[in-house]
């Protein structure tokens, strides 16, 4: 086996180790998770676009300045939805910041001696 | 100019005035509706008045309400965490802020439990009546501004029409409910809590909250969600999923009894369910019952269409398998 191929492969399993969720616990005792999703009629289909979606969630927090260790541990704690939510979307939600109170006085002026509730 | 149009003059500028307070107010109602929701039906069951004068306080930094607020609500739910420990599960440099949907996550990573509350007033007062620090997102950029920011709801005083918030740099922020609902409504009433297992949010939804502890599985320490089911169950004693998910802790912990028990339970109120018999069969298979285990994992099989067929098959042959060698 040639050294560059051996290579690729290395590179494949580490990628999947740090992106793909793995499967803990033996046998076939099956998940609250698994549960849930078959309550939704969620196919394989759903499953491999959920891995996708947590690859590219995971690439795209490290283009937004986390390095991949955080941005896999950030990906890992989300669900599959979350997930789904997000690919795609992480510069469109919101991003909560700033905390500049004052920029509200003006409404609050005018409302403050109207009424309150 | 005369006396009449004096008069005349005098009428016009009250009947504009007039006409004006009411198109505001109009406006109002249309700009803040579930103020004015409340108005009319006060929630049931919440008092009208309620402060949780012991939730800690973290002043934000630079674009960092998302950390400080997280912080004020795990530290209140007992984990000692900093805001700036959380800069790494909450905070992303490229957009200088925190997102929701991290928002929460980051709670799981400390076996504490997220819930995202219904986009309703009524939701939130009812969470912090009941001493619960609600975070919210507010949008509070001016007109065609926006400036999405974090803050942590703690008490409401309705008769003085006020909420008081851990926000930014302030303590104890006392914004009218008018004034509140205006940013609050930008982020679509955007709202969750973060408690420790074992405290049910008091606006908890049954199939929400079980989704809720689940998400919180996957990162959280097992014993934190053996507790979270076990509340779970007391408050929602015939709800499948938790028993499952209550008997998969035990039974990663090594507690076969318990997990044992737990499926039993499960099997009373659900006899047909495929994974509470295919998990009692693997429970009862690992504590050597392999007789008891394949009559289960039979009955299991013939339940037709069931979307856990292949599940049921590895066990079956499992078990199968373990009575070959005991022969």
């Amino acid at each position: 086996m040639n050294t560059a191929f051996k290579k690729l492969i290395c590179r494949f399993f580490a990628v999947a180790l740090i992106t793909l969720p793995f499967q803990t616990g033996q046998a076939s005792m099956i998940g609250t998770d698994q549960v849930a999703a078959a309550a939704v009629a969620k196919g394989d289909r759903t499953l491999v676009l959920g891995y996708l979606s947590r690859s590219q969630t995971v690439s795209e927090f490290q283009a937004l300045g986390l390095d991949a260790q955080e941005a896999s541990a950030r990906v890992a704690a989300m669900t599959d939805a979350e997930v789904g939510t997000l690919a795609g979307q992480i510069n469109a939600v919101p991003a909560g910041g700033d905390g500049l109170v004052a920029l509200i006085l003006v409404v609050f002026f005018i409302w403050y001696f109207a009424f309150r509730r | 100019m005369g006396l009449n149009s004096f008069v005349w003059y005098r009428r016009a500028r009250l009947t504009a005035g007039v006409l004006l307070l009411f198109a505001g107010l109009s406006g109002c109602a249309s700009l803040v509706p579930q103020t004015m929701g409340l108005r009319a039906t006060w929630p049931a069951d919440v008092a009208v008045k309620a402060e949780n004068t012991e939730v800690p306080f973290f002043a934000q930094k630079e674009y960092q309400c998302g950390p400080a607020a997280l912080a004020t609500t795990l530290v209140n739910a007992g984990a000692p965490v900093t805001p700036d420990e959380l800069l790494k599960l909450v905070y992303l440099p490229g957009r200088q802020g925190s997102l929701q949907i991290e928002m929460l996550a980051a709670p799981r990573h400390y076996s504490i439990i997220s819930y995202q509350l219904a986009s309703s007033f009524d939701a939130l007062l009812q969470e912090v009546a009941a001493g619960n620090p609600v975070i919210v997102l507010q949008d509070i950029g001016l007109g065609p501004f926006t400036d999405w920011h974090y803050a942590v709801v703690v008490g409401f005083d309705y008769p003085a029409g006020e909420l008081y918030l851990r926000s930014g740099e302030t303590r104890r922020l006392a914004i009218p409910f008018t004034i509140f609902e205006y940013t609050w409504k930008r982020s679509n009433y955007w709202a969750m809590v973060a408690l420790p297992p074992g405290r049910i949010p008091a606006s908890a939804g049954e199939a929400d909250y079980l989704a809720a502890i689940s998400a919180m599985e996957s990162v959280g320490k097992p014993a934190a969600a053996v507790l979270a089911y076990s509340a779970f169950l007391l408050r929602w004693p015939g709800n499948v999923g938790a028993s499952i998910g209550l008997a998969n802790r035990h039974y990663a912990l090594g507690a076969l009894a318990d997990a044992e028990a737990a499926l039993q339970r499960a099997a009373e109120h659900h006899p047909e369910s495929v994974p509470v018999l295919n998990n009692l069969a693997q429970v009862l298979s690992d504590i050597g019952r392999n007789k008891e285990a394949l009559a289960l994992v039979e009955r299991a099989a013939q339940v037709e269409g069931s979307p856990f067929a292949g599940a049921v098959g590895e066990t079956r042959a499992l078990v199968l398998q373990r009575m070959g060698k005991n022969r």
